[in-house]
């Protein structure tokens, strides 16, 4: 359905399985809507560019950049974020236990979206190749751990059911 | 009095052991505390107004517009800043006195482009940016420099007339005699230039911080990701005119700093102000290209003229240089990277004539920073790429080489020539099984058999030496006069009211697992798991639990942090063994703990939960005898401080840090002749860094350091244009590693346990850049040995692909002379 | 960074938004966004207006035509083309290039009509649609028309597309037995770039077209495809044809390589897109 023209829009979509409404301005940004005005920390911002990958998030089930989107136009999306990947009642899901268990993060900043990567690459591809594993990765920077645990977590959870 | 520490009790059961990390299950579920993640309540948004220009006169700021426009609360101006506060301290202002003069905002003259002259305080993010569009800045360029070596010439442009010159420290370091060495020497190896170039560990996480200048107890409130809170204070404070008790530092999680977030104390100043004058608390994110331009640059140095006094054997006697390091515009944590590099002054090399004349200058770029391996990789490059342009020149095999002025294992505790002490080390076992990880002798047929195939490999070593826990007072070869020596970390270990055991600590840890592994060695000292240890998360001046050099940096955790977790911890357990000693009427050492219990040993009927003993200590203490009561807390604060002097000043001599990891890497490229590619086929790594308390943590720490030496060896530079502007002030043009830019590294390791450190353990995860060094070697072999010297720390494809193509009529960079005439 | 202000629209038809482009001359285009929003968070643009026609149907199929050649809409991103089955049926190297393009969430979210329109010399797609003879087909004021793909590019992030015109979808030739060889030399982003589409007959180069990237325009090397044609289907004598790829072209020198170093590529990447198609080594 077409918006109207304005620079205030109003907004429907699904986050992590719950309806949201709002009224943003049209030159917000997708990652500042979910974390400043939604309280979201799952996707962080690393680069002014979309280099980074921090903000990854699933959008109508495939991974994007949520700093390279404009809030107004997740209308009527269906967006997933990490939060959704634990439990009901809080338990890691396999592919977080394989981070974890690997010491496939330091930091933890970039961990959101390289987790968000993961996990598509392991929806599409059960069973990936290490080239397949860094490829499915390639958009997601990571400084502390170069990447070698990181890789191990998803070759660790490869055939392991990970999507919700 | 202290009860003696049982032997049973202190068995050791989890420290040593890779155990997951406690951290991770709130990363991971996106529950940590990053700083952008919290907020205060009433507050605004700032933005920074900076300089397009890297030198310029500042002839007005006009903020008119910006304040008229809605949604805008307040703006903050560089000559506001100067009516209000006094310069920043200065570490090592000239021996007359004369310093350059710096305020927490550009204050009449920009020198970086990227320098922040006003900023404003905004409802929202968005207006925030908006209203600095608005601020309008005049300047008048003036002549900019961006050379280190022609800042040092005494006609340059000055870069801060209060100074006088654009040197901001010189001095000569010189040890045994290089000039009879060099007359003794069958060959001298002289190479002409070497630069080891700027880039930095780029975190994901850029700083940030929230500011809140309580205008009713003016204290001021900062919630931040720097990770030396008090370095920013000591410099900021007096500056401010405030004391360092008004200042309320709270970080938690980090997300990467690497050194480089030492350097936000400018702006924890000048949003304190801001927050003063809006009376709001400010929330500050910064941008990437705002990183990029001015949050901190690792050092960038050049070595000229280099001599390096070879007997016929191969032993080499030493070497002098002149280096010159480029500080940037202003001195941030500098100059003491001036000193630093002198903890590895011989690299891993029994070297005993040394000479190295050492100038720091101020370019129109953005402040040098300690960044990974701070200062010391610069010279450990050095060190390493003499011995692969020795090999080479002479003829030597490079592992040969090595193992023949290496330090040798019975060597250790080793006094260097200037009196640091390398407390252990097997270097050529390194060294052994570093070639047996990469297969060595089938890496050489492989070399052989790329002949011709358009494709060379190149084998190349790199060994280095990673100082953990520094020695202060090396900060007095500087300036005398400066009141600094030592070091030390703080710990306070806790039982609470119902027996549960916390730890706060005055680290600032940016991923390197703090509660993991304190809660390990604790636990294993109180007989607990270390499920049942708190230990929170960051620096929080409320906990008081910190001194002057609290923080993370310069590899030092595993010393300082766990001997100060450690001996909090032993106060609690002899507290508890007292308490349990009084309440079971037994004697102290008959008291065991075990399973968040402390009881008689033998009998079973006399024991009792950790939660007795708190309730008596908290809130039932009339059952104590008044004087117990009175002295016991549960609440053990202790400061371990590490075992040093002050070094001999006039001869710049003495122990500089306490422990000394090594690390020998080694890689297998591919170059690809026409292109200049190069790819790393094969990468092995031996670490020793004596007794790891987490041998999961500690090889994480080996992957981050290879990494990132490893991307700057081959992706990451932070380049100028000789008008000052930054090439790769964001991620378009600044090439971080990708995943598929990292090998797999194939990892060793060897403990040397310390004699030093108490546990045994070295501080480690610096690294010591290695890969530069190793990737360097590896590419030198892939050249061949008659071509061009690699003299450069970057070697992105075009630069290989002109050594690849050197044709014969510039020079190799290297000479040599020889005492039989060859 | 933060966007400056912005107006936002999005039509429900290629028809509406040229509607929405003509009434409002600060209007501009926005697809996938992977490059445009980054443009618009540096401030580096200025923009009224953005037109998002990133999920209009018409402009988001893939359809293969009876001759061979396939229809590409131009709001398909990069990720559909990689797993087309028309696309990997017809012209599997286009999908494997689309599928190759920066890294998944780029690839999930840009678009291939995003990417000719853009024409960053990094982009990847410039150049092979001039090498496969695309047709660009649009919709403005004036109705439909179609571009060559030659005469598509003008220059450094611009195209030949008037200010209200919308490219709607990209019309790839049949192959016809011909295949593609598709090279770079990468540093961080593409430096150095060539397309080659080659026909072989026995032994025999028959047919060749080759198309550099990484440059304002893409360039076609008429030169090096006459000396490609007719030549052997051996490495001496393709390194020999392309020897010269790089001449007279005028690339820009950026902190990742030189001009020179840019030029000295040229020709590698050249030999080596044509040892691809070749389905030999790549040189």
């Amino acid at each position: 359905m077409a918006s109207k023209m304005g620079y205030q829009h109003n907004i429907t979509f699904a986050l992590n399985g719950e309806t949201v409404t709002a009224d943003i301005a049209a030159r917000q940004l997708l990652v500042h809507f979910l974390r400043d005005d939604l309280g979201l920390r799952g996707p962080k911002i690393g680069c002014d560019t979309g280099h980074c990958g921090a903000c990854t998030i699933e959008y109508n089930g495939k991974t994007i950049k949520s700093c390279m989107m404009l809030a107004t136009q997740a209308d009527g999306a269906e967006i997933e974020t990490v939060e959704a990947l634990a439990g009901e009642s809080g338990e890691l899901n396999p592919l977080q236990e394989s981070f974890r268990q690997e010491h496939a993060l330091q930091c933890g900043y970039c961990t959101s979206g390289m987790l968000m990567s993961a996990s598509f690459l392991l929806e599409r591809n059960p069973k990936p190749t290490e080239q397949e594993i860094r490829e499915g990765l390639k958009g997601n920077l990571c400084r502390c751990t170069g990447y070698v645990n990181i890789v191990r977590a998803v070759q660790a959870t490869s055939g392991k059911e990970v999507a919700q | 009095m202290t009860a003696p520490t049982k032997e049973a009790t202190t068995t050791v059961k989890w420290t040593g052991q890779s155990m997951p990390r406690k951290e991770d299950e709130r990363l991971l579920k996106a529950q940590g505390a990053f700083v952008d993640d919290e907020g205060m309540y009433r507050m605004g948004f700032a933005h920074y107004v900076r300089s397009p220009h890297a030198h310029a006169r500042i002839i007005s700021v006009d903020v008119s517009k910006a304040e008229a426009m809605p949604g805008v609360i307040a703006t903050l101006t560089g000559d506001e800043v100067k009516a209000m506060t006094e310069p920043l301290f200065q570490f090592a202002p000239k021996p007359d006195g004369r310093a350059l003069e710096e305020y927490l905002l550009g204050v009449d003259i920009v020198r970086f482009q990227g320098e922040a002259v006003a900023v404003v305080l905004a409802e929202t993010r968005e207006l925030a940016v908006d209203a600095a569009d608005q601020i309008e800045v005049e300047y008048e360029p003036l002549p900019v420099n961006i050379d280190a070596v022609a800042a040092a010439d005494p006609d340059s442009h000055v870069l801060h007339e209060s100074l006088g010159d654009n040197i901001a420290w010189e001095g000569v370091y010189d040890y045994g005699d290089i000039d009879w060495a060099l007359e003794e020497a069958d060959h001298v190896v002289k190479i002409d230039k070497l630069h080891f170039h700027r880039y930095s560990s780029t975190p994901i996480e850029c700083n940030a911080m929230l500011v809140n200048w309580d205008p009713g107890t003016d204290m001021i409130h900062v919630v931040s990701n720097n990770q030396f809170p008090l370095f920013g204070a000591l410099v900021i404070a007096p500056s401010m005119g405030v004391g360092v008790d008004q200042f309320d530092f709270v970080s938690q999680d980090i997300g990467g700093g690497f050194g480089i977030k030492i350097n936000s104390y400018t702006h924890i100043g000048a949003l304190a102000l801001l927050s003063r004058k809006a009376q709001r608390p400010v929330k500050w994110t910064e941008y990437r290209t705002e990183h990029h331009q001015s949050g901190g640059h690792g050092n960038e140095r050049t070595f000229l003229d280099i001599e390096v006094p070879v007997m016929e054997d191969g032993t080499m006697l030493g070497f002098k240089v002149k280096a010159f390091d480029d500080a940037g515009a202003y001195l941030h944590y500098e100059p003491l990277g001036a000193v630093i590099w002198s903890q590895v002054t011989p690299g891993n090399y029994k070297w005993r004539h040394i000479r190295v004349d050492y100038k720091e200058t101020l370019t129109n770029k953005c402040p040098a920073v300690p960044n990974r391996g701070y200062s010391r990789m610069q010279h450990l490059w050095l060190t390493e790429r003499i011995i692969d342009i020795v090999a080479n020149e002479l003829g030597f095999d490079p592992v040969e080489l090595r193992k023949k002025n290496y330090v040798q294992p019975e060597d250790y505790p080793y006094e260097t020539p200037n009196g640091c002490v390398y407390d252990s080390g097997d270097l050529p076992l390194a060294l052994d099984m570093a070639l047996d990880l990469i297969d060595y002798e089938g890496a050489k047929d492989m070399r052989k058999a790329a002949v011709g195939t358009g494709k060379r490999i190149g084998i190349g070593i790199g060994t280095t030496i990673d100082s953990g826990t520094n020695n202060f007072a090396q900060s007095q070869i500087l300036n005398p006069e400066l009141p600094f020596s030592g070091n030390g970390e703080a710990c306070t270990a806790k039982l609470d009211l119902y027996g549960e055991m916390a730890l706060t600590l005055g680290t600032t840890p940016q991923g390197q697992g703090h509660e993991t592994t304190a809660a390990q060695v604790a636990a294993d000292i109180l007989g607990l798991s270390p499920e049942d240890v708190r230990v929170s998360a960051g620096f929080n001046k409320a906990h008081s639990t910190y001194i002057g050099f609290s923080g993370t940096y310069a590899s030092q955790f595993a010393v300082t942090g766990i001997n100060a977790v450690i001996g909090a911890t032993e106060k609690l357990r002899a507290e508890i063994v007292e308490v349990a000693a009084f309440a079971l009427e037994a004697d102290q050492d008959e008291i065991v703990l075990s399973g968040g219990m402390a009881g008689v040993e033998g009998d079973e009927e006399r024991q009792m939960p950790f939660m007795y003993i708190a309730n008596i200590v908290y809130a039932n203490n009339a059952i104590l005898p008044i004087e117990m009561a009175q002295r016991l807390s549960l609440t053990c604060r202790y400061v371990y401080v590490a075992p040093f002097e002050v070094p001999d000043i006039e001869r710049k001599f003495g122990n500089l840090t306490l422990t000394y990891s090594t690390q020998t890497h080694v890689a297998v490229v591919e170059v690809d002749e026409e292109t200049g590619e190069v790819e790393i086929l094969d990468y092995a790594v031996v670490d020793d860094c004596g007794t790891r308390i987490n041998p999961m943590i500690v090889e994480g720490q080996v992957h981050g350091a290879t990494a990132h030496g490893i991307g700057g060896a081959l992706r990451e530079r932070f380049e100028y244009d000789e008008d000052g502007q930054l090439l790769n002030s964001n991620f378009l043009f600044y090439h971080p590693p990708t995943a598929t830019d990292i090998p797999s590294i194939k990892t060793g390791n060897i403990e040397s346990p310390s004699p030093f450190s108490g546990t045994g353990a070295k501080g480690m995860g610096e690294g010591g850049g290695a890969p530069l060094h190793a990737i360097c070697s590896a590419i030198q072999d892939a050249i061949g040995k008659d071509g061009p010297i690699v003299d450069d720390s970057h070697n992105p494809p075009e630069r290989v692909w002109r050594m690849l193509n050197w044709d014969g009529t510039t020079d190799r960079g290297v000479t040599v002379v020889s005492k039989n005439g060859d | 960074m933060l966007l400056a202000p912005v107006d936002y629209y999005r039509p429900n038809s290629v028809a509406e938004a040229v509607v929405a482009l003509q009434d409002n001359p600060g209007g501009r285009v926005l697809a996938g966004g992977q490059s445009l929003i980054s443009i618009l968070k540096l401030r580096a643009a200025t923009v009224e207006l953005l037109v998002d026609v990133s999920r209009l149907e018409e402009i988001r199929s893939i359809t293969p035509l009876d001759d061979g050649s396939v229809r590409i809409g131009a709001g398909v991103t990069y990720d559909e083309m990689a797993h087309s089955p028309e696309l990997m049926a017809a012209m599997p190297a286009v999908a494997g290039i689309a599928g190759h393009t920066v890294d998944p969430q780029v690839q999930n979210r840009g678009t291939f009509g995003g990417n000719l329109c853009h024409n960053d010399p990094i982009n990847n797609f410039p150049p092979l649609a001039v090498a496969l003879d695309a047709t660009m087909h649009s919709t403005g004021p004036d109705g439909d028309r179609d571009i060559d793909a030659a005469d598509f590019f003008t220059g450094y992030f611009s195209n030949a597309l008037d200010r209200a015109e919308v490219l709607t979808s990209i019309t790839l030739p049949a192959l016809d037995g011909r295949e593609i060889g598709y090279q770079e030399v990468e540093i961080g982003e593409a430096a150095a770039r060539a397309v080659a589409v080659v026909a072989t007959d026995n032994g025999t180069i028959t047919q060749a077209r080759l198309v550099l990237g990484c440059l304002a325009v893409p360039a076609r090397r008429e030169a090096v495809e006459q000396a490609l044609t007719g030549a052997a289907t051996t490495l001496d004598s393709v390194a020999e044809a392309t020897g010269g790829a790089g001449d007279g072209i005028d690339p820009l020198s950026d902190p990742d390589a030189s001009s020179e170093y840019r030029r000295a590529m040229a020709s590698v990447v050249a030999k080596r897109a044509v040892m691809e198609a070749l389905g030999g080594q790549h040189g």
